[in-house]
């Protein structure tokens, strides 16, 4: 028994980490700060500019939490979906459906380097926005906000385990994922409030990751404990989890179908 | 670089663009960057931007459109040689009799043309999806403004790409490079709200310029005195453009032809 869970435990950690190294590894330091913190950022300070235009308000702290805690669908949904379609364009992925391992500690431990890459771009995106946007997080209670960013990007890792899955399935990853991630910035409430949306544009926002994220960290930053929105984050998890088993069946359909029809590369 | 080859070889330069299109729309990252992006790029702004006054939502479809024009350029212009280095065709392009400006001018020309979809599309989407009623204050100068802004955009296009192509560590920050110019050119909101020192750097870009006239045409924000200024910057960058291109492709193809270097480095 112990010794399946350590097993288990090296396949899932080896696995995290070579995934990890094949995405990122063979650029330079630069071109990775390039798109994993200056796009981000900028891309945040242009919809604070925007929204503060907009709003008419001295206060951007509504556009800075929504778009910070968004940064970590960088990491959650291009991150995550890469590392796992990347064994089909890396033409490793019969290896990998050949071999006896543990699929589920395959899949998951596809996504755990990028729950703490994206959490960390959003705590560089928070700190960007206290040192330059003014925000104010004196009232905050920072293991709190900690807390919800650690399980925001846990939830919106599992939707980018299901995005994944789909990359195995479609020629277009980019164009799918691209909408995915900038539909979240109207759907997830990061820039403009829920309550402004058409209700089927609510409901979407409903069944989404970050949506609950965004708000509780938009109620911890005005000054609620942790309690207060404990229910928003178990809801938060709970989606996350619901996407990423989804991906996690589909993974396993998509692995029964492909060595059924001979069609593993072929899509 | 002769620009004369582009009056002499006016047929090719069509046909590389009528196949660059062609191409194009068959790549799904293209059509998002077109389409939908700033589709929902013009969402957003329809949102945020509500009360900012009678024309904000032509100001917002003019400024998603301008997005989808500059990713396009930085995207698709910024890669139209590289994507030759890609698929293994650089040499042969850069080796046939056809001067090798007439593609560059051709693929740049399509991307910009098509990258006008953005812009479309956004109109559309506030017309009917949102129910604006939209109307151009100064049609005639608004398309005047676009024919202008076009030709500034793609001579922008022609000093990117080599610079893309020769020079990866500036390539490296391609992606890094899309949302600054959308706030450092007022595409969606007024400069003015940036701090003090990166005014100089917004006048040193040409897409800044073309919003400036493309907005101040659509919505009569302008007199016509400072449309025209924004016209006459517009003119002066297209043609310093076209003269560090000229210096750049002429590099480029002795990298390419002499040096043999320029698939390597």
């Amino acid at each position: 028994m112990m010794k399946t869970l350590s097993k288990n435990f090296i396949l899932f950690w080896q696995g995290t980490l070579l995934s990890y190294r094949a995405l990122f590894a063979w650029l330079r330091p630069v071109t990775y700060l390039a798109s994993k913190i200056f796009m981000p950022l900028a891309q945040m300070f242009f919809f604070v500019f925007l929204g503060t235009y907009g709003s008419g308000s001295g206060s951007s702290d509504f556009y800075v939490i929504g778009n910070a805690i968004q940064i970590t669908s960088v990491s959650g949904i291009f991150g995550v979906t890469f590392s796992v379609g990347g064994d089909r364009d890396a033409g490793t992925l019969p290896y990998l459906f050949g071999t006896p391992a543990n699929r589920f500690m395959i899949f998951f431990g596809r996504a755990f380097m990028h729950v703490i890459d994206g959490a960390i771009g959003v705590v560089i995106a928070l700190t960007w926005g206290v040192l330059l946007m003014g925000l104010d997080l004196s009232q905050t209670d920072l293991p709190a906000l900690g807390l919800t960013i650690l399980i925001t990007t846990v939830s919106t890792c599992g939707l980018g385990l299901l995005m994944g899955c789909l990359s195995l399935l479609t020629a277009n990853v980019m164009f799918v994922n691209n909408f995915v991630y900038f539909s979240l910035l109207i759907f997830s409430g990061a820039n403009v409030p829920l309550a402004r949306l058409p209700m089927w544009m609510q409901a979407i926002s409903n069944i989404l990751p970050l949506t609950r994220g965004i708000a509780a960290s938009r109620a911890l930053a005005a000054g609620s404990t942790l309690s207060e929105v404990s229910p928003l984050l178990l809801s938060e998890i709970g989606i996350g989890l619901i996407y990423g088993f989804l991906g996690y069946f589909l993974f396993a359909w998509f692995e029964m179908q492909a060595k059924r029809r001979g069609t593993l590369e072929t899509v | 670089m002769n620009y004369g080859n582009l009056f002499k070889y006016w047929r090719t330069v069509l046909v590389v663009a009528e196949m660059s299109v062609r191409q194009q729309l068959n790549d799904g990252f293209i059509i998002f960057a077109i389409i939908f992006q700033p589709m929902i790029i013009a969402i957003l702004g329809l949102f945020m931007l509500q009360g900012k006054g009678a024309d904000y939502a032509m100001f917002v479809v003019v400024g998603s459109g301008l997005t989808g024009l500059w990713s396009s350029l930085l995207f698709i212009s910024g890669n139209s040689i590289t994507r030759e280095r890609w698929s293994g065709t650089l040499e042969s392009l850069v080796g046939m009799p056809t001067p090798f400006e007439v593609i560059v001018f051709g693929k740049n020309l399509a991307n910009v043309f098509q990258s006008l979809l953005s812009m479309m599309t956004s109109y559309l989407l506030a017309a009917f999806l949102f129910g604006y009623s939209l109307s151009l204050t100064q049609p005639l100068l608004f398309f005047a403004t676009l024919f202008l802004s076009m030709f500034a955009f793609i001579c922008f296009g022609l000093t990117i790409a080599p610079v893309f192509v020769m020079y990866r560590s500036v390539q490296q920050w391609e992606n890094a490079m899309e949302f600054p110019v959308y706030i450092l050119c007022g595409f969606l909101f007024p400069i003015a709200l940036l701090p003090d020192w990166t005014t100089p750097i917004s006048y040193l870009l040409p897409p800044y310029w073309a919003a400036i006239a493309l907005h101040g045409t659509s919505t009569a924000m302008l007199p016509f005195s400072q449309i025209a200024f924004a016209w006459g910057m517009m003119l002066i960058f297209s043609i310093v453009d076209l003269v560090i291109a000229s210096q750049l492709f002429r590099i480029m193809l002795y990298k390419a032809r002499v040096d043999a270097t320029l698939d390597v480095d």
